[in-house]
């Protein structure tokens, strides 16, 4: 089972949009040590939606956070749209929140106090970035929410405040977009719009995504599906159906 | 960037609208004290400028400690909006410029508000000075342009240093944080604290030290200070005791769910329970502080004077009580005082020049053979034998020494001011005088116009009561036993003393109150989404009040407590003063007052804690449980 060399999906090195090199991640002091992610090496290419499942606790979110630069890792490599990211400082992390990947969270994480729209321009002005609110407009009414672009989050539903945040991740066109349980909070038909709208980012736009999900018909949305196990992947699946993924699954969990 | 200080405006606003309002009273009570200084300086009233000075410190004290620690709340409690912006591309710079314009614009809307209010603030004061005796009926405090500087100075100055430190600490925020559930993960006890608390620890350790070897007179202002920074250390290490506090509520409440429940509140939101703690804390401190040094100086002076004055009655009268008094059959001897006014005129030579400061000062008028045997406690140590009519002796604290020369003039003699050698130092009393002066140095018509005291010694065998009538009906003066003149002597200085507090605490005290239930409306009204959660967890909407209610009058206890020692360090300031004055320590606890601030503080967090958190309730709890924020 030793990191699973045969199943997993390494892209020559250059073209993957994000790349992890025998990364582990120790949570907690010495004596009571966790390892949440152990040894692990990915690879996603560009224009590609990786699905990563698995159980409660079998690191999904933490592989999550330190591809994405949120965490740091206790060792091995992270190379994100062609840069090592390992190591990087603070300011450069924020450079690359700020140009090349977005997020997308189960609880949307939207500011409360701002209406959809100033949501959807807050990188943009976080950045600098000008740009006319017409494009700020256009992202909003691609995602279906034209008429809603003066209303705060409490007054949209999930769904709504969820194609909100999909929004604010597309708007500065990041070259890898990370989303955990995007679907998680949400009702079957608001999940699949949501869905559709991932699919619309990696076929139109050419962009990654990597997103961690319970839900076998979100995973079945990705073009492959890694499966992970006490911080190991354990398997990897392309293009399955719902029923594959869901079967794979519970002989994880069982 | 501002634009979204502006929403988060309208979001939060009973945090904002807290912060705002600590900011217009501050400047508002700042300013009032400053200008009424200013014109009592300016127009002369001498006595009332130590007792002012004393007032605007405490009151610029007040507005740099609350404005500055409920600025550094609200940034604390804003942790996840904030990690949230630093997920979506802000950088460090960006969030500390955000919490630093924020801070600048409350500081602003805060003294826009805050000058008016520091007009008619300046009324009320300038009333209570009045009634007080502490300035004459027709004071009238001028306005001064340039004050507007000092209350934007004040304003905004104190708003932004209050959140530089936080924004520091804010901006270092994880943005993984954003995804968390609890936004204060942060650590409390920061390096800062620790700096400032033993630094401002070990300030009033040496300021209750000297304090001790000070006089009364200078007893007052310095215990002030050391409530003042027994307040600040304090409150900066209460997030030390606020866990073992939050253990003792959880034995005192064992088994009951919601005790445990507050239990766990309570030390989970370390920060805020500190937070709400700080403005009781300095009020208990100064009030209880204050008000036991000055109830302590009282008494002090009281038992000394009923040891060291040796008689039977004391004749009040005015003028010298002439040959009549001594001559009453049954009088063996009499010993008259004088409380002249004078002013004294010091002269320092400053790089070559002379500088001149004239001072409004009373010396005591007494003929030192006869007071000798009234006081010979004063006489003791033979300096007041010196004394004669081109002499004079000074207390221990006056800071003259024997061999000095003084420049003195009485108030309504023509031929002006006299330069006289100091021939000797009392010995150190609690009530001692600045200046005495032999009787002889007075001119006999200045003398009718002054009141005197006599003490009257008794030929043995007599009855006091009938030399005192005899004394009445000879028009000699109001007689009076000794003992019961010190008594009413020690009441009418309670009375100055309680003016005195009045006048200091009064509206500072007021503003210390309104900022305690500011604390508790803004913690509970940040926390509307966790009393929702533990709705529905299953907890009845009375249970959420009531857990609630708990956790505030614990935290009340912390600043009660912590409160008590601050001021507990003070007395033992004054302890050990009059220890060392009159060889017996003695500390009077304002028990009275320590009730009344029991129950106050308590009766107002109760009141505050329900109201805000049955409105904080009020919405269904499923509107505010899944919309996470």
């Amino acid at each position: 089972m030793s990191a699973a060399v045969g199943t997993e999906p390494v892209a020559p090195v250059g073209s993957a949009a994000i790349e992890l090199r025998g990364a582990s991640k120790d949570y907690g002091p010495k004596r009571e040590r966790v390892r949440a992610l152990d040894n692990v090496s990915v690879a996603c290419g560009r224009g590609s939606w990786t699905a990563v499942m698995g159980p409660s606790g079998s690191g999904k979110s933490t592989l999550l956070h330190c591809a994405a630069g949120l965490e740091q890792l206790s060792s091995g490599q992270v190379h994100l749209a062609g840069k090592d990211i390992t190591g990087a400082s603070d300011r450069e992390l924020t450079e690359l929140r700020r140009r090349d990947i977005g997020f997308v969270f189960q609880n949307f994480n939207l500011v409360a106090s701002l209406t959809a729209e100033q949501n959807v321009a807050l990188p943009l002005k976080l950045a600098g970035v000008r740009v006319p609110a017409s494009q700020v407009r256009e992202v909003l009414a691609s995602v279906g929410l034209a008429d809603r672009r003066k209303h705060r989050p409490r007054e949209l539903s999930g769904g709504q405040q969820q194609r909100v945040a999909i929004a604010r991740a597309m708007v500065m066109r990041p070259k890898v977009l990370f989303a955990d349980e995007p679907t998680g909070a949400l009702d079957s038909n608001s999940a699949r719009q949501v869905l559709r709208l991932l699919r619309n980012m990696v076929e139109g736009a050419g962009q990654t995504i990597v997103m961690v999900t319970h839900d076998p018909a979100a995973a079945a949305s990705a073009d492959s599906v890694l499966f992970l196990s006490d911080g190991r992947i354990v398997d990897h699946a392309v293009a399955p159906t719902a029923r594959e993924v869901a079967d794979r699954l519970a002989s994880l969990e069982g | 960037m501002l634009r979204l200080s502006f929403s988060t405006f309208a979001q939060r606003w009973p945090l904002f609208a807290g912060a705002i309002l600590t900011v217009c009273l501050g400047v508002g009570l700042v300013q009032s004290s400053l200008l009424i200084l200013i014109s009592a300086a300016t127009g002369g009233y001498v006595e009332a400028i130590t007792l002012l000075a004393i007032t605007l410190a405490v009151s610029v004290f007040l507005a740099v400690f609350i404005v500055s620690s409920t600025f550094a709340f609200t940034v604390a409690q804003r942790r996840k909006d904030l990690a949230l912006l630093r997920l979506v591309g802000g950088s460090r710079k960006q969030l500390r410029r955000l919490l630093l314009s924020e801070a600048l614009l409350l500081g602003l809307i805060g003294t826009a508000i805050g000058v008016p209010i520091g007009v008619a603030l300046m009324d009320v004061q300038t009333w209570l000075l009045g009634t007080l005796g502490f300035v004459p009926g027709g004071f009238d405090p001028a306005w001064l342009d340039w004050i507007l500087g000092v209350s934007a100075g004040i304003g905004v100055g104190v708003a932004v240093a209050g959140v530089l430190a936080a924004s520091k600490r804010a901006a270092a925020v994880r943005p993984l944080e954003a995804l968390r559930d609890t936004g204060s993960a942060a650590k409390v006890m920061t390096g800062t604290r620790w700096f400032f608390g033993l630094l401002f620890l070990a300030g009033t350790v040496a300021l209750v030290i000297v304090a001790s070897f000070a006089g009364p007179v200078a007893a007052i202002p310095l215990t002030v200070n050391s409530a003042l920074t027994a307040a600040v250390a304090l409150s900066a290490l209460s997030p030390l005791v606020v866990p073992l506090l939050g253990r003792l509520l959880g034995l005192a409440l064992r088994g009951s769910a919601l005790g445990r429940l507050a239990q766990a509140n309570l030390t989970d939101g370390v920060r805020r329970s500190a937070s709400t703690a700080a403005p009781l804390l300095v009020l208990v401190a100064l009030l209880l502080g204050q008000s036991g040094v000055m109830a302590s100086i009282g008494e002090a002076t009281e038992r000394e004077q009923r040891r060291n004055l040796v008689g039977d009655l004391v004749v009040t009268g005015q003028g010298a009580p002439g040959a009549g008094l001594a001559e009453t059959p049954g009088v063996a001897s009499v010993a008259t005082r004088f409380d002249v006014p004078i002013t004294v005129t010091t002269r320092t030579v400053d790089d070559g020049e002379v500088e001149t400061e004239t001072e409004d000062d009373a010396a005591l008028a007494i003929d030192p053979e006869t007071y000798a045997l009234a006081n010979p406690a004063m006489a003791s140590d033979g300096a007041l034998a010196e004394l004669s009519g081109d002499t004079v002796v000074v207390g221990d604290d006056s800071g003259f020494a024997a061999g000095d020369t003084i420049t003195v003039a009485i108030k309504g003699v023509e031929s002006g001011e006299r330069t006289m050698r100091v021939a000797g130092v009392l010995p150190p009393a609690l009530d001692s005088p600045y200046v005495v002066i032999a009787a002889e140095s007075v001119p006999a018509d200045v003398a009718a116009t002054l009141p005197s005291y006599s003490i009257v010694k008794l030929a043995e065998g007599t009855s006091p009561e009938a030399v005192a009538s005899a004394i009445e009906q000879r028009g000699l003066g109001q007689v009076s036993p000794l003992g019961d003149w010190i008594g009413a002597q020690a009441v009418k200085q309670q009375d100055v003393s309680t003016g005195i507090m009045t006048v200091i605490l009064g509206l500072s005290g007021l503003y210390a109150l309104i900022a305690v239930v500011n604390a508790v409306v803004i913690a509970a009204a940040e926390r509307k989404r966790e009393f929702a959660i533990a709705r529905l967890s299953g907890l009845s909407r009375p249970q959420v009040v009531r857990t609630a209610l708990v956790e505030s009058l614990a935290v009340t206890v912390i600043g009660l407590v912590l409160g008590g020692v601050a001021a507990a360090g003070t007395w033992a300031g004054i302890g050990m003063a009059t220890h060392r004055i009159l060889g017996e320590a003695v500390v009077v606890v304002p028990w009275a007052l320590l009730g009344i601030v029991v129950a106050g503080a308590f009766a107002v967090v109760t009141v505050t804690s329900v109201l805000t958190s049955l409105s904080a309730t009020r919405p269904r709890p499923i509107s505010l449980a899944g919309a996470g924020e």
